[in-house]
Protein backbone atom coordinates (compact mmCIF):
# COMPACT_ATOMS: atom_id res chain seq x y z
CA UNK A 1 0.00 0.00 0.00
CA UNK A 2 1.32 3.42 -0.82
CA UNK A 3 1.79 5.74 2.07
CA UNK A 4 0.09 9.08 1.67
CA UNK A 5 0.63 12.43 3.24
CA UNK A 6 -2.23 13.18 5.51
CA UNK A 7 -3.44 16.59 6.57
CA UNK A 8 -5.45 15.49 9.53
CA UNK A 9 -4.00 13.34 12.29
CA UNK A 10 -5.17 12.20 15.71
CA UNK A 11 -4.00 14.66 18.39
CA UNK A 12 -0.95 13.79 20.49
CA UNK A 13 -3.26 13.32 23.44
CA UNK A 14 -5.26 10.76 21.47
CA UNK A 15 -2.12 8.96 20.37
CA UNK A 16 -1.03 8.76 24.00
CA UNK A 17 -4.34 7.18 24.95
CA UNK A 18 -4.01 4.84 22.00
CA UNK A 19 -0.60 3.73 23.23
CA UNK A 20 -1.75 3.20 26.81
CA UNK A 21 -4.87 1.35 25.68
CA UNK A 22 -7.37 3.86 27.08
CA UNK A 23 -9.63 4.24 24.03
CA UNK A 24 -12.63 2.29 22.82
CA UNK A 25 -11.87 -0.55 20.44
CA UNK A 26 -13.60 1.28 17.60
CA UNK A 27 -11.42 4.37 17.95
CA UNK A 28 -8.37 2.10 18.33
CA UNK A 29 -9.23 0.58 14.95
CA UNK A 30 -9.54 3.97 13.28
CA UNK A 31 -6.24 5.20 14.73
CA UNK A 32 -4.41 1.96 13.95
CA UNK A 33 -5.61 2.12 10.33
CA UNK A 34 -4.57 5.78 10.09
CA UNK A 35 -1.13 5.00 11.51
CA UNK A 36 -0.62 2.27 8.94
CA UNK A 37 -1.04 4.96 6.27
CA UNK A 38 0.85 7.75 8.08
CA UNK A 39 4.63 7.86 8.58
CA UNK A 40 4.34 10.93 10.78
CA UNK A 41 2.13 9.27 13.39
CA UNK A 42 4.11 6.04 13.12
CA UNK A 43 7.26 7.71 14.42
CA UNK A 44 5.36 9.77 16.98
CA UNK A 45 3.88 6.55 18.38
CA UNK A 46 7.32 5.01 18.78
CA UNK A 47 8.40 7.95 20.89
CA UNK A 48 5.23 7.89 22.96
CA UNK A 49 5.67 4.16 23.52
CA UNK A 50 9.16 4.51 24.92
CA UNK A 51 8.05 7.41 27.18
CA UNK A 52 5.07 5.40 28.41
CA UNK A 53 7.28 2.36 29.04
CA UNK A 54 9.69 4.44 31.08
CA UNK A 55 6.87 5.91 33.11
CA UNK A 56 5.46 2.42 33.63
CA UNK A 57 8.78 1.04 34.84
CA UNK A 58 9.41 3.92 37.22
CA UNK A 59 5.96 4.11 38.77
CA UNK A 60 5.96 0.38 39.43
CA UNK A 61 9.28 0.33 41.25
CA UNK A 62 7.95 2.99 43.61
CA UNK A 63 5.41 0.54 44.95
CA UNK A 64 6.93 -2.37 46.80
CA UNK A 65 4.65 -5.33 46.33
CA UNK A 66 5.30 -8.99 45.93
CA UNK A 67 2.69 -10.34 43.67
CA UNK A 68 3.70 -13.94 44.28
CA UNK A 69 5.91 -15.34 47.02
CA UNK A 70 7.21 -18.25 44.99
CA UNK A 71 6.68 -18.08 41.24
CA UNK A 72 8.91 -21.07 40.45
CA UNK A 73 5.98 -23.26 39.36
CA UNK A 74 4.75 -20.59 37.00
CA UNK A 75 8.21 -20.16 35.54
CA UNK A 76 8.64 -23.94 35.12
CA UNK A 77 5.39 -24.00 33.21
CA UNK A 78 6.42 -21.20 30.92
CA UNK A 79 9.90 -22.42 30.01
CA UNK A 80 8.43 -25.82 29.11
CA UNK A 81 6.70 -24.12 26.16
CA UNK A 82 8.35 -23.96 22.73
CA UNK A 83 9.59 -20.57 21.52
CA UNK A 84 8.53 -18.88 18.27
CA UNK A 85 11.18 -18.69 15.60
CA UNK A 86 9.37 -16.76 12.88
CA UNK A 87 6.59 -14.19 12.82
CA UNK A 88 3.55 -15.45 10.97
CA UNK A 89 1.79 -12.83 8.93
CA UNK A 90 -1.63 -14.13 8.07
CA UNK A 91 -3.56 -12.59 5.25
CA UNK A 92 -7.13 -11.71 6.05
CA UNK A 93 -10.00 -13.10 4.00
CA UNK A 94 -11.32 -9.63 3.16
CA UNK A 95 -8.36 -7.68 1.81
CA UNK A 96 -10.25 -5.11 -0.16
CA UNK A 97 -13.70 -3.63 -0.70
CA UNK A 98 -15.12 -3.54 -4.21
CA UNK A 99 -16.77 -0.27 -5.13
CA UNK A 100 -18.58 0.72 -8.31
CA UNK A 101 -15.58 1.11 -10.56
CA UNK A 102 -12.63 -0.11 -8.53
CA UNK A 103 -11.59 -2.02 -5.46
CA UNK A 104 -10.02 -0.41 -2.42
CA UNK A 105 -7.31 -2.18 -0.48
CA UNK A 106 -8.05 -1.89 3.23
CA UNK A 107 -5.53 -1.20 5.98
CA UNK A 108 -4.66 -4.56 7.58
CA UNK A 109 -6.49 -3.98 10.84
CA UNK A 110 -9.73 -3.05 9.06
CA UNK A 111 -9.40 -6.01 6.71
CA UNK A 112 -9.21 -8.14 9.84
CA UNK A 113 -12.24 -6.43 11.40
CA UNK A 114 -14.20 -7.05 8.19
CA UNK A 115 -13.03 -10.64 7.87
CA UNK A 116 -16.40 -12.10 8.82
CA UNK A 117 -17.92 -10.43 5.76
CA UNK A 118 -19.68 -7.14 5.17
CA UNK A 119 -23.40 -6.74 4.62
CA UNK A 120 -24.13 -3.50 2.81
CA UNK A 121 -27.44 -1.75 3.22
CA UNK A 122 -28.67 1.30 1.35
CA UNK A 123 -29.32 4.34 3.50
CA UNK A 124 -30.69 6.26 0.51
CA UNK A 125 -29.27 9.31 -1.27
CA UNK A 126 -26.42 7.22 -2.74
CA UNK A 127 -25.06 6.20 0.64
CA UNK A 128 -24.44 2.62 1.79
CA UNK A 129 -23.34 1.34 5.13
CA UNK A 130 -21.86 -1.93 6.37
CA UNK A 131 -21.68 -2.46 10.12
CA UNK A 132 -18.73 -4.04 11.84
CA UNK A 133 -19.60 -5.74 15.11
CA UNK A 134 -16.68 -5.10 17.35
CA UNK A 135 -17.74 -3.67 20.67
CA UNK A 136 -20.69 -2.93 22.94
CA UNK A 137 -19.85 0.71 23.38
CA UNK A 138 -19.43 2.10 19.92
CA UNK A 139 -20.97 1.63 16.53
CA UNK A 140 -18.43 0.98 13.77
CA UNK A 141 -19.19 0.85 10.09
CA UNK A 142 -17.86 1.33 6.61
CA UNK A 143 -19.67 4.11 4.77
CA UNK A 144 -19.65 4.44 1.02
CA UNK A 145 -20.88 7.61 -0.68
CA UNK A 146 -21.46 7.37 -4.42
CA UNK A 147 -19.91 10.07 -6.63
CA UNK A 148 -22.01 13.23 -6.41
CA UNK A 149 -23.88 12.26 -3.23
CA UNK A 150 -24.33 14.02 0.07
CA UNK A 151 -25.56 12.90 3.48
CA UNK A 152 -28.56 14.58 5.09
CA UNK A 153 -27.64 17.40 7.48
CA UNK A 154 -27.02 15.85 10.86
CA UNK A 155 -25.96 16.74 14.32
CA UNK A 156 -23.73 14.76 16.64
CA UNK A 157 -24.67 14.06 20.19
CA UNK A 158 -21.53 12.18 20.96
CA UNK A 159 -18.32 11.78 19.04
CA UNK A 160 -17.95 10.70 15.45
CA UNK A 161 -14.55 9.54 14.26
CA UNK A 162 -14.12 9.22 10.52
CA UNK A 163 -11.16 7.86 8.60
CA UNK A 164 -11.12 8.43 4.85
CA UNK A 165 -10.02 5.24 3.08
CA UNK A 166 -10.49 6.18 -0.54
CA UNK A 167 -11.71 9.08 -2.65
CA UNK A 168 -12.51 12.38 -0.97
CA UNK A 169 -15.31 14.32 0.65
CA UNK A 170 -15.90 17.75 2.10
CA UNK A 171 -18.08 19.54 4.60
CA UNK A 172 -18.46 23.07 5.94
CA UNK A 173 -15.07 22.84 7.62
CA UNK A 174 -12.88 21.47 4.89
CA UNK A 175 -11.94 18.85 2.34
CA UNK A 176 -10.75 15.39 3.29
CA UNK A 177 -8.64 12.84 1.44
CA UNK A 178 -7.33 9.34 1.88
CA UNK A 179 -5.89 8.70 5.39
CA UNK A 180 -7.36 11.89 6.90
CA UNK A 181 -8.57 11.39 10.45
CA UNK A 182 -11.61 13.51 11.30
CA UNK A 183 -13.10 14.00 14.74
CA UNK A 184 -16.52 15.62 15.22
CA UNK A 185 -17.85 16.17 18.71
CA UNK A 186 -20.95 17.42 20.46
CA UNK A 187 -23.28 19.58 18.49
CA UNK A 188 -21.27 20.01 15.33
CA UNK A 189 -23.86 20.08 12.58
CA UNK A 190 -22.53 19.08 9.23
CA UNK A 191 -23.38 17.75 5.82
CA UNK A 192 -20.58 15.82 4.11
CA UNK A 193 -20.69 15.59 0.32
CA UNK A 194 -18.50 14.04 -2.31
CA UNK A 195 -17.73 14.67 -5.96
CA UNK A 196 -15.60 11.65 -6.82
CA UNK A 197 -17.10 9.20 -4.31
CA UNK A 198 -15.73 8.31 -0.91
CA UNK A 199 -15.16 5.26 1.27
CA UNK A 200 -14.82 5.87 5.02
CA UNK A 201 -14.54 3.96 8.26
CA UNK A 202 -16.74 5.57 10.87
CA UNK A 203 -16.98 5.16 14.63
CA UNK A 204 -19.95 6.60 16.50
CA UNK A 205 -20.35 6.70 20.23
CA UNK A 206 -23.97 7.89 20.09
CA UNK A 207 -26.64 8.20 17.41
CA UNK A 208 -26.75 10.93 14.80
CA UNK A 209 -29.73 13.25 14.73
CA UNK A 210 -30.82 14.53 11.36
CA UNK A 211 -31.89 18.14 11.56
CA UNK A 212 -33.39 19.07 8.21
CA UNK A 213 -36.31 18.17 5.95
CA UNK A 214 -37.56 14.71 5.26
CA UNK A 215 -34.41 13.21 6.66
CA UNK A 216 -35.77 14.00 10.12
CA UNK A 217 -38.16 11.12 9.56
CA UNK A 218 -35.11 8.90 9.72
CA UNK A 219 -34.40 9.84 13.29
CA UNK A 220 -36.41 7.21 15.17
CA UNK A 221 -35.10 4.54 12.82
CA UNK A 222 -31.59 5.75 13.20
CA UNK A 223 -31.98 5.61 16.92
CA UNK A 224 -33.33 2.09 16.71
CA UNK A 225 -30.52 1.00 14.45
CA UNK A 226 -27.99 2.36 16.87
CA UNK A 227 -29.73 0.61 19.72
CA UNK A 228 -29.53 -2.68 17.91
CA UNK A 229 -25.93 -2.12 17.06
CA UNK A 230 -24.86 -1.39 20.60
CA UNK A 231 -27.40 -3.69 22.24
CA UNK A 232 -28.57 -1.33 24.96
CA UNK A 233 -31.52 0.96 25.43
CA UNK A 234 -31.30 4.66 24.81
CA UNK A 235 -33.72 6.93 26.57
CA UNK B 1 22.77 -30.82 12.87
CA UNK B 2 25.16 -32.19 15.50
CA UNK B 3 27.66 -29.73 14.23
CA UNK B 4 25.30 -26.82 14.72
CA UNK B 5 24.45 -27.78 18.28
CA UNK B 6 28.07 -28.02 19.34
CA UNK B 7 28.98 -24.68 17.79
CA UNK B 8 25.99 -23.16 19.57
CA UNK B 9 27.26 -24.43 22.85
CA UNK B 10 30.69 -23.08 22.05
CA UNK B 11 29.33 -19.60 21.39
CA UNK B 12 27.28 -19.74 24.58
CA UNK B 13 30.43 -20.48 26.52
CA UNK B 14 32.20 -17.65 24.76
CA UNK B 15 29.50 -15.23 25.96
CA UNK B 16 29.52 -16.37 29.57
CA UNK B 17 32.74 -14.84 30.90
CA UNK B 18 31.74 -11.50 29.39
CA UNK B 19 28.36 -11.71 31.12
CA UNK B 20 29.91 -12.09 34.54
CA UNK B 21 32.34 -9.24 33.85
CA UNK B 22 29.44 -6.91 33.11
CA UNK B 23 27.52 -8.19 36.11
CA UNK B 24 30.53 -7.46 38.29
CA UNK B 25 30.97 -3.99 36.86
CA UNK B 26 27.33 -2.86 36.88
CA UNK B 27 25.81 -4.99 39.60
CA UNK B 28 23.55 -6.80 37.10
CA UNK B 29 23.06 -7.55 33.43
CA UNK B 30 21.12 -5.20 31.21
CA UNK B 31 17.57 -6.18 30.26
CA UNK B 32 18.77 -6.64 26.71
CA UNK B 33 21.57 -9.00 27.68
CA UNK B 34 19.08 -11.13 29.63
CA UNK B 35 16.55 -11.19 26.83
CA UNK B 36 19.30 -12.17 24.38
CA UNK B 37 20.23 -15.07 26.63
CA UNK B 38 16.58 -16.15 26.61
CA UNK B 39 16.04 -15.64 22.87
CA UNK B 40 19.36 -16.89 21.54
CA UNK B 41 20.12 -19.61 24.09
CA UNK B 42 16.86 -20.46 25.91
CA UNK B 43 18.50 -19.55 29.23
CA UNK B 44 16.17 -20.26 32.17
CA UNK B 45 18.46 -18.43 34.53
CA UNK B 46 18.15 -15.24 32.49
CA UNK B 47 14.38 -15.75 32.23
CA UNK B 48 14.18 -16.04 36.03
CA UNK B 49 15.87 -12.67 36.35
CA UNK B 50 13.56 -11.03 33.81
CA UNK B 51 10.60 -12.51 35.67
CA UNK B 52 11.90 -11.02 38.90
CA UNK B 53 12.39 -7.60 37.28
CA UNK B 54 9.12 -7.33 35.42
CA UNK B 55 6.43 -9.45 37.12
CA UNK B 56 5.51 -6.81 39.71
CA UNK B 57 5.31 -4.12 37.05
CA UNK B 58 3.03 -6.28 34.94
CA UNK B 59 0.91 -7.10 37.98
CA UNK B 60 0.45 -3.41 38.82
CA UNK B 61 -0.52 -2.63 35.23
CA UNK B 62 -3.14 -5.36 35.51
CA UNK B 63 -4.46 -3.95 38.79
CA UNK B 64 -4.69 -0.47 37.28
CA UNK B 65 -6.68 -1.64 34.27
CA UNK B 66 -8.76 -4.53 35.67
CA UNK B 67 -8.84 -3.80 39.44
CA UNK B 68 -8.96 -7.55 39.89
CA UNK B 69 -6.22 -9.48 41.63
CA UNK B 70 -6.84 -12.82 39.95
CA UNK B 71 -6.95 -11.29 36.48
CA UNK B 72 -3.76 -9.40 37.22
CA UNK B 73 -2.03 -12.61 38.25
CA UNK B 74 -3.24 -14.23 35.05
CA UNK B 75 -1.84 -11.27 33.16
CA UNK B 76 1.62 -11.79 34.66
CA UNK B 77 1.58 -15.39 33.46
CA UNK B 78 0.32 -14.51 29.99
CA UNK B 79 2.69 -11.61 29.49
CA UNK B 80 5.75 -13.47 30.77
CA UNK B 81 4.77 -16.45 28.62
CA UNK B 82 4.80 -14.12 25.63
CA UNK B 83 8.22 -12.79 26.70
CA UNK B 84 9.54 -16.36 26.68
CA UNK B 85 7.90 -17.38 23.43
CA UNK B 86 8.72 -14.26 21.47
CA UNK B 87 12.21 -13.60 22.83
CA UNK B 88 13.84 -14.97 19.64
CA UNK B 89 11.83 -12.39 17.67
CA UNK B 90 12.80 -9.36 19.77
CA UNK B 91 14.38 -6.70 17.55
CA UNK B 92 16.46 -4.09 19.36
CA UNK B 93 16.34 -1.80 16.30
CA UNK B 94 12.69 -1.11 17.14
CA UNK B 95 13.01 -0.10 20.76
CA UNK B 96 14.40 -1.24 24.09
CA UNK B 97 13.35 -4.25 26.12
CA UNK B 98 11.31 -2.13 28.52
CA UNK B 99 9.16 -0.78 25.65
CA UNK B 100 8.83 -4.25 24.22
CA UNK B 101 7.57 -5.75 27.47
CA UNK B 102 5.33 -2.74 28.15
CA UNK B 103 3.60 -3.06 24.77
CA UNK B 104 3.17 -6.81 24.99
CA UNK B 105 1.73 -6.42 28.51
CA UNK B 106 -0.77 -3.85 27.20
CA UNK B 107 -1.68 -6.21 24.35
CA UNK B 108 -2.18 -9.30 26.50
CA UNK B 109 -4.26 -7.25 28.94
CA UNK B 110 -6.47 -5.95 26.13
CA UNK B 111 -7.09 -9.44 24.76
CA UNK B 112 -7.74 -10.86 28.22
CA UNK B 113 -10.38 -8.25 28.98
CA UNK B 114 -12.15 -8.68 25.67
CA UNK B 115 -12.22 -12.42 26.14
CA UNK B 116 -13.60 -11.98 29.62
CA UNK B 117 -16.34 -9.61 28.40
CA UNK B 118 -17.12 -12.08 25.61
CA UNK B 119 -16.64 -9.54 22.88
CA UNK B 120 -16.06 -10.61 19.26
CA UNK B 121 -12.55 -11.98 18.85
CA UNK B 122 -12.02 -11.14 15.18
CA UNK B 123 -9.64 -8.31 16.05
CA UNK B 124 -6.85 -8.89 18.55
CA UNK B 125 -4.43 -6.50 20.20
CA UNK B 126 -1.66 -7.60 17.86
CA UNK B 127 -3.80 -6.44 14.93
CA UNK B 128 -4.39 -3.04 16.50
CA UNK B 129 -0.80 -2.51 17.65
CA UNK B 130 1.24 -4.55 15.15
CA UNK B 131 4.79 -5.20 16.27
CA UNK B 132 7.14 -2.91 14.44
CA UNK B 133 4.69 -1.19 12.16
CA UNK B 134 7.66 0.46 10.46
CA UNK B 135 8.99 -2.61 8.73
CA UNK B 136 5.85 -4.64 8.29
CA UNK B 137 6.44 -4.44 4.52
CA UNK B 138 9.70 -6.30 4.85
CA UNK B 139 8.15 -8.95 7.09
CA UNK B 140 5.72 -9.92 4.36
CA UNK B 141 8.64 -10.48 2.03
CA UNK B 142 9.61 -14.07 2.68
CA UNK B 143 13.04 -15.26 1.59
CA UNK B 144 12.69 -15.68 -2.15
CA UNK B 145 15.79 -17.81 -2.56
CA UNK B 146 19.25 -17.02 -3.82
CA UNK B 147 20.09 -13.77 -5.50
CA UNK B 148 21.13 -14.17 -9.10
CA UNK B 149 24.26 -12.08 -9.38
CA UNK B 150 27.84 -12.78 -10.29
CA UNK B 151 30.04 -13.24 -7.30
CA UNK B 152 32.43 -10.51 -8.34
CA UNK B 153 29.64 -7.93 -8.26
CA UNK B 154 28.38 -8.72 -4.79
CA UNK B 155 30.88 -6.55 -2.98
CA UNK B 156 29.91 -3.54 -5.05
CA UNK B 157 26.27 -3.88 -4.00
CA UNK B 158 27.12 -4.87 -0.47
CA UNK B 159 29.10 -1.69 0.07
CA UNK B 160 25.95 0.35 -0.62
CA UNK B 161 24.15 -1.08 2.41
CA UNK B 162 24.21 0.53 5.87
CA UNK B 163 27.12 -0.74 8.01
CA UNK B 164 24.93 -2.79 10.35
CA UNK B 165 23.32 -4.62 7.41
CA UNK B 166 26.69 -5.27 5.73
CA UNK B 167 27.94 -6.94 8.91
CA UNK B 168 24.97 -9.24 9.09
CA UNK B 169 25.12 -10.28 5.42
CA UNK B 170 28.86 -10.83 5.77
CA UNK B 171 28.50 -13.18 8.73
CA UNK B 172 25.64 -15.21 7.27
CA UNK B 173 26.47 -15.34 3.55
CA UNK B 174 30.23 -14.84 3.32
CA UNK B 175 31.31 -16.57 6.54
CA UNK B 176 28.44 -19.10 6.38
CA UNK B 177 27.50 -18.79 10.04
CA UNK B 178 24.04 -19.88 11.21
CA UNK B 179 21.68 -17.11 12.32
CA UNK B 180 22.31 -18.09 15.95
CA UNK B 181 26.08 -18.01 15.52
CA UNK B 182 26.03 -14.70 13.70
CA UNK B 183 23.83 -13.12 16.40
CA UNK B 184 26.16 -14.36 19.13
CA UNK B 185 29.19 -13.16 17.19
CA UNK B 186 27.77 -9.66 16.73
CA UNK B 187 26.26 -9.65 20.24
CA UNK B 188 22.80 -8.71 18.99
CA UNK B 189 19.41 -10.35 19.59
CA UNK B 190 18.41 -13.03 17.10
CA UNK B 191 15.34 -11.03 16.06
CA UNK B 192 17.51 -7.99 15.33
CA UNK B 193 19.76 -10.11 13.15
CA UNK B 194 16.84 -11.55 11.21
CA UNK B 195 15.24 -8.18 10.72
CA UNK B 196 18.49 -6.59 9.47
CA UNK B 197 19.06 -9.55 7.18
CA UNK B 198 15.57 -9.20 5.72
CA UNK B 199 16.05 -5.48 5.16
CA UNK B 200 19.48 -6.07 3.62
CA UNK B 201 18.25 -8.77 1.24
CA UNK B 202 15.34 -6.57 0.17
CA UNK B 203 17.71 -3.70 -0.50
CA UNK B 204 20.18 -5.93 -2.37
CA UNK B 205 17.39 -7.32 -4.52
CA UNK B 206 16.42 -3.78 -5.36
CA UNK B 207 19.99 -2.71 -6.16
CA UNK B 208 20.66 -5.77 -8.31
CA UNK B 209 17.32 -5.40 -10.05
CA UNK B 210 17.93 -1.80 -11.01
CA UNK B 211 21.46 -2.47 -12.23
CA UNK B 212 20.31 -4.89 -14.93
ZN1 LIG C 1 -1.01 10.82 11.09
Amino acid sequence: MTTMKSNLHPSTEMLEKFVSGDLSVGVNLAISAHVEMCEHCKSEIQEIESRAAEHWAESATAEAIDYEADPSNIIENIVAQPQFKELDIEESAVGSIHMLDRSVRLPKVLAKAASEGLVWKQLGAGISQADVKIDDEVHCSFLYMKPGSQTPVHKHQGTETTLVLDGSMSDELGEYHKSDFILRTNNDTHQPRTEEGCLCFSVLDSPLTFTKGLARLLNPINRLRFQRAVGRTLS
Amino acid sequence: MGNLASSNRASEEAVKPKKSQIAAAEGGESDEKLLMEVGNHQSREAFNKLFERFSNKIFLHGMKITRNEQLSKDLVQEAMMTVWQKAPLYNSDRGNVQSWIFTLTRNRCFDMLRKQKRQPQCVSADDIWPAGMEDSESLVEKDRGALAVEFGHIEKFLSQLPQAQQEVVGKVYLMNLTHEEAAADLEIPLGTLKSRLRLAMGKLRQLIGTSE
